[in-house]
């Protein structure tokens, strides 16, 4: 990623083949301090690494965009917007990993560091949107847009929203609460990368 | 009295949130299928939302209607909630830390608002200009493109744009400025946008002039729910971990 960066002078984030790249290293990123949270550090590090290496394997499927990039990519907005999102889907990644970790072992310690990544991965999310946003106003004159990407973005927002506000009262504790931060990831999954298969968008990631 | 009381506590409830919540998605979930498939969505963009809704039939719209009927239930339900969460915990002593929550509601309705504004009022016309042609905005100011800039490389690829534009108000010369990608020219509550040029038969360049009145509310939403994002994410670090 590095080698790629200095290759094309830029941070490397545009098209799925480098944000796959990216996402895979994102996570991992995360993934080492949470291991120092848990007991046995291998039950969390042994999924991570394996789906990790499943989107670098995804991110093959992909040719790499080595064209020029067009004026209106080249500002901190966008860049700051691309990197932040990614940050968020690997935290949201990491958080369904441990919540199938929790389904597995019940250890009520995993459902809270579940919980605390949703919400670090929520504040990064957020204010990804703001600052795609902010770029949207300055390269596009509008801060939104209707298109199905941006409206996938929005539901993805409202259901993380939904976890937490669900997550305050004590019947959605445990399980069902885990079960949310799992379902979140697949939502992650298909905005990412569903809609721009199956729906048409002016996001083309 | 009893009606009102109890009004008030069927919004002053976190299940109706969570409820709202999930309406919301599902009518957001359904919209984005139907969004590609029908026609009238593509004009969606060109003009403000109510008005688009009220020139398109109801069949096709009936999900944005009812995504606003619910927003208007989730507006109520936010503030009320709230003020009642301000007022149980004014007295306590982390009373900053505590609040930010509300910040966070505070900066999800202006967002909100600023939304209601722009769908209202705002503006997106575009237009193709030459090197010294002129374009009237709906303000009644002229914007007069004096120059179209290019930056090409040795491949000849076009690697950057601009132009030098002057206002005129009647006759007189306002200001000038240059626009380029990333950086558009502001007067008046108008932006005017560098989408693209060509250069062949003569130099063109694609033009968007936009207005957004929400804009600025937008700013001060995000920056507000941020600012209450942060404090809550330390404030329910500590808590959590004092759990464990």
């Amino acid at each position: 990623m590095f080698y790629r960066g200095i290759q094309m002078g830029r941070v490397p984030i545009i098209g799925p083949h480098d944000t796959l790249f990216f996402l895979s290293a994102s996570i991992m990123l995360f993934a080492i301090p949470v291991t120092f949270k848990m007991k046995d550090k291998r039950k969390l590090l042994s999924p991570v690494v394996w789906l990790s290496v499943f989107f670098i394997f995804l991110s093959l499927f992909y040719k790499p965009h080595n064209v020029p990039l067009p004026p209106v990519l080249k500002t901190f907005w966008f860049e700051t917007h691309v990197v932040l999102s990614f940050f968020a889907y690997a935290l949201f990644g990491l958080a369904a990993v441990i919540g199938i970790l929790y389904l597995i072992n019940k250890e009520e310690k995993s459902e809270q560091l579940q919980y605390k990544i949703i919400l670090v991965g929520y504040c990064l999310f957020s204010a990804a949107m703001i600052f795609g946003g902010i770029w949207g106003y300055f390269a596009w004159g509008t801060y939104w847009l209707w298109t199905p990407k941006e409206l996938w973005t929005v539901i993805l927002w409202l259901f993380y929203s939904l976890y937490l506000h669900a997550r305050l009262r004590q019947w959605w504790r445990g399980k069902p609460s885990v079960m949310l931060g799992i379902t979140g990831f697949v939502i992650v999954m298909f905005t990412y990368l569903g809609v721009s298969l199956f729906m048409k968008s002016s996001h083309t990631f | 009295m009893k009606i009102l009381k109890n009004i008030l506590n069927f919004f002053l409830s976190l299940r109706l949130s969570i409820w709202l919540i999930f309406v919301l998605l599902s009518l957001l979930f359904y919209g984005s299928f139907v969004m590609p498939k029908e026609k009238e969505f593509q004009t969606l963009n060109t003009i403000p939302l109510f008005q688009w809704m009220n020139e398109n039939n109801s069949g096709i719209t009936w999900w944005l209607w009812a995504a606003i009927g619910i927003l208007v239930l989730l507006t109520v339900n936010t503030l009320l909630c709230s003020i009642e969460s301000v007022i149980k915990k004014r007295v306590s002593k982390h009373w900053i830390l505590i609040i930010s929550p509300q910040l966070i509601h505070v900066g999800f309705l202006f967002i909100l608002f600023s939304h209601l504004l722009s769908s209202y009022g705002s503006f997106r016309g575009t237009a193709f200009v030459y090197e010294g042609s002129a374009l009237q905005l709906p303000n009644g100011l002229t914007v007069v493109f004096a120059a179209i800039n290019t930056d090409i490389d040795h491949s000849g690829f076009i690697k950057n744009w601009s132009a030098d534009i002057k206002y005129f108000d009647e006759r007189r010369q306002m200001t000038k400025d240059v626009i380029s990608p990333n950086n558009p020219s502001f007067q008046d509550g108008f932006g005017i946008y560098i989408k693209t040029v060509r250069l062949e038969p003569v130099p063109a360049a694609l033009i968007e002039v936009s207005r957004e009145p929400g804009a600025f509310c937008a700013l001060v939403g995000g920056v507000l729910f941020l600012a209450g994002m942060v404090t809550l994410l330390i404030f329910k670090m500590k808590k959590e971990d004092a759990r464990i």
